[in-house]
């Protein structure tokens, strides 16, 4: 009874959607939850199947503490103990997390070159500016040389980025003087791509590592070499070829899907296509088709990160994130579900066979059994989109009756790249961090968050990042979101600049100085880069200390799922980070493996992780964490000032 | 402007900003789109070594002027 009473989401549109989708007979990622509980022993990282003597189980103790000669007992077939075995699943997620993020990547800068070799059609180099500014990081001569003359040397000494034996990456550049002296310091600093993510799986293979800070060592190399490496490129090259992000006005959430168009959902991470189909759906000739078949048009929206992606460059509508991709066929008006990479259920297969949705893989390393194909070709882009829309197109007549759109929608404000944070705060002769490092320092701004990752159906969707903000905006703390987090507080309308009145008094008066909200879209999950960029920004201009780990700031995934959100949590820990994570841990298995992440790391990255469930708790650590920062820079004194006037003056009125 | 005066977090007081953005709500696709202000190139490479000096201005030591480069 409990059970079912659990409440599954704080939003309207996806309580409707679960309820009819439970009338319909549909399995939704909600409902299969409650059936299939998670493994206890896989879930805190002590299953070993490395090896086929395996697989291994060693559980730590529940609700005690063991004694040595438990702790000795628990080992492998071959010996290795619990720590061996938590940090060896940890790294190897970490790996899997990076390698996404940076296959990712990849496929941008081959789309890169491409457009610089004039080889994909409909693609362009829109981004002069940024395009230099990579020119730039990467030492290639500018002078009078054409755009694309430029991309191609960026792009293969970005594609090198993969390949890379030995040195440093080239992009960690970026990164304070001081943190990259650390990084060499302790060995950390990533040298290729692709050979952290191999060396990753090779220290984890049986018999290689087998000391949980040389593993951890590499996971963390592994991590730094996303974040600074393969999600740094993707980000950077995507703003060169569809524009680095300006604010932009959007809705969100299943009511954007019309009753009358053909609606087009594109989920996933990579915006190639999605940016091909948004070109498209404008098509004259293509919305005469949609015409003939009964429809008033062609609606596209976008899910997960590939939505961000095309919501931050023009301003499309998102349907929903992670946890309502089921929901969406739900409703029984959406003609394509087109995907591509990452984060997209298998079970959304399942669900359009109830109805008369049409799954459309269109990514060589991503098929779904059942799914309809068409290959996405950087060569033949404008044909495929619209190969795509016409699929779409055909399937609108096949619409049942069994069609209910949630009315529920909300209006946003995206776009809050570096770039146009930077210029928001003076303009094309004044552009600067040293606003937001000045109210930081005279404490209207008490500090700032990261809040990112994804939905999770082990908690309430949407719920903890929501009350998480909430709480740290109310707190003065200025919060950049990035991925579906970003999405849940959009729907709660804490992406519009009216959102400033639930802020904290200080915080309130520099979003409505500068009109904007006191929560920030900076994009998709890759996007994570760009607040790296922000941050070093932070750093450099001056007044915050010389290093990342000196910045009263803090980064949380409060409904954390995929393997990519720990590799982000690690890149950001790695670059001083301290941030807090919810729902479970994956490390809970070694005590010693979670003090080391949990508490020593900090000695030695200046950043170290944090686990909390519930949403205003973990604010508390993150706001502990920023006033302890504040406090190390000297930013408390006013505060200590102040309170010792109050006390004065309460003594005085009781004399 | 600034005639009120806020707590901020700190504990202190400081004047609260006045708006410095214009009043109205954005409309259509162009509203926001400062990036197209940029004109040529030696524009754009101005604007780098100025707005983004943090990584592009050989004069901006910031927080990090040391004696030998990391
Ligand atoms: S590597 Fe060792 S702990 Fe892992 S499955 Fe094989 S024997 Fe068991």
């Amino acid at each position: 009874m409990a059970e079912e009473e659990r409440k599954l989401s704080i939003d309207p549109a996806t309580n409707e959607m679960i309820a009819k989708a439970r009338v319909d007979g549909a399995s939704i990622a909600f409902d299969r939850a409650e059936k299939m509980k998670p493994c206890p022993i896989g879930q805190e990282g002590s299953c070993c199947r490395m090896c086929s003597m395996g697989p291994c189980r060693v559980p730590a103790a529940r609700n005690r503490d063991e004694t040595p000669e438990e702790k000795a007992r628990r080992t492998g077939v071959c010996g290795a103990t619990a720590e061996t075995i938590v940090a060896r699943n940890f790294t190897r997620m970490i790996a899997a997390g990076s390698a996404a993020h940076s296959d990712h990547a990849r496929k941008v800068v081959e789309a890169f070159l491409l457009t610089a070799e004039g080889k994909a059609p409909g693609f362009i180099i829109k981004d002069e500016q940024k395009l230099l500014a990579l020119a730039l990081d990467f030492g290639v001569e500018i002078g009078n040389r054409t755009n694309e003359a430029i991309a191609i040397d960026i792009g293969k000494l970005a594609m090198q980025e993969f390949g890379q034996q030995n040195g440093e990456l080239r992009l960690t550049r970026r990164a304070p003087l001081k943190r990259r002296e650390l990084w060499r310091k302790l060995e950390v600093a990533p040298r290729g791509i692709d050979r952290e993510v191999v060396e990753s799986m090779h220290r984890t293979h049986m018999g290689v590592d087998q000391d949980y800070r040389s593993l951890l060592a590499q996971s963390m190399r592994t991590a730094l070499a996303d974040g600074w490496g393969g999600s740094m490129i993707a980000t950077e090259l995507q703003d060169i070829m569809f524009g680095t992000p300006a604010p932009v006005f959007s809705q969100i959430n299943l009511g954007v899907l019309k009753a009358d168009e053909v609606n087009v959902i594109i989920h996933g991470h990579e915006p190639a296509l999605a940016e091909m189909l948004a070109v498209a759906a404008q098509d004259p000739e293509l919305i005469d088709y949609a015409k003939s078949k009964g429809a008033k048009g062609i609606n596209l929206a976008g899910m997960c990160c590939t939505a961000n992606e095309i919501l931050m460059r023009h301003g499309l509508p998102i349907a929903g994130n992670f946890l309502q991709q089921e929901l969406a066929i739900v409703t029984g008006a959406l003609e394509a579900l087109v995907v591509d990479v990452q984060c997209i259920m298998q079970g959304i297969q399942d669900v359009a066979e109830c109805y008369h949705t049409k799954i459309i893989t269109t990514d060589p390393r991503a098929h779904i059994t059942g799914a309809m194909h068409i290959d996405f070709d950087e060569h033949h882009a404008p044909e495929t989109a619209g190969k795509i829309l016409r699929a779409a197109i055909d399937n609108f007549p096949n619409r049942g009756k069994n069609v209910r759109i949630p009315d529920v929608k909300t209006d946003l404000i995206a776009g809050f790249s570096h770039e146009t944070i930077n210029y928001l705060q003076g303009g094309l002769f004044r552009a600067s961090y040293r606003p937001l490092n000045e109210n930081i320092i005279n404490g209207r701004i008490r500090g700032v968050a990261g809040v990112v990752g994804c939905n999770n159906a082990r908690v309430t969707h949407d719920d903890v990042h929501v009350r998480l903000v909430r709480e740290l905006i109310k707190n003065d703390v200025l919060v950049l979101q990035t991925g579906c987090s970003a999405m849940a507080c959009a729907k709660a309308g804490l992406m519009l600049p009216e959102a400033a009145a639930e802020a904290g008094p200080g915080l309130r008066s520099v979003c409505e100085a500068l009109g904007i909200p006191p929560v920030l879209h900076m994009g998709s999950c890759v996007d994570n880069a760009r607040i790296l960029i922000a941050a070093t920004a932070m750093v450099k201009d001056g007044g915050l200390g010389d290093d990342l780990s000196d910045l009263p700031v803090a980064g949380a995934a409060p409904e954390w799922m995929s393997e990519k959100a720990l590799s982000i949590g690690q890149y950001f820990v790695g670059s001083g980070v301290y941030t807090v994570f919810g729902v479970n841990w994956p490390t809970t298995g070694s005590r010693e493996v979670t003090d080391y992440l949990f508490k020593e790391y900090e000695a030695v990255y200046g950043g170290m992780w944090g686990f909390e469930s519930d949403p205003i708790r973990m604010a508390k650590l993150m706001i502990d964490h920023i006033d302890k920062k504040r406090k190390l820079l000297g930013l408390d004194k006013a505060r200590e000032r102040v309170l010792f006037d109050m006390e004065m003056r309460r003594s005085m009125e009781a004399v | 402007m600034n005639e009120k005066a806020e707590n901020a977090c700190a504990g202190s007081t400081v004047p609260v900003l006045g708006e410095t953005f214009e009043p109205g709500k954005p409309e259509g696709k162009a509203d926001g789109r400062w990036r197209q202000k940029l004109g040529t190139r030696a524009e754009e490479m101005k604007y780098l070594e100025t707005a983004e000096r943090y990584w592009y201005s050989k004069d901006w030591p910031g927080s990090e002027k040391r004696k030998k480069p990391a």
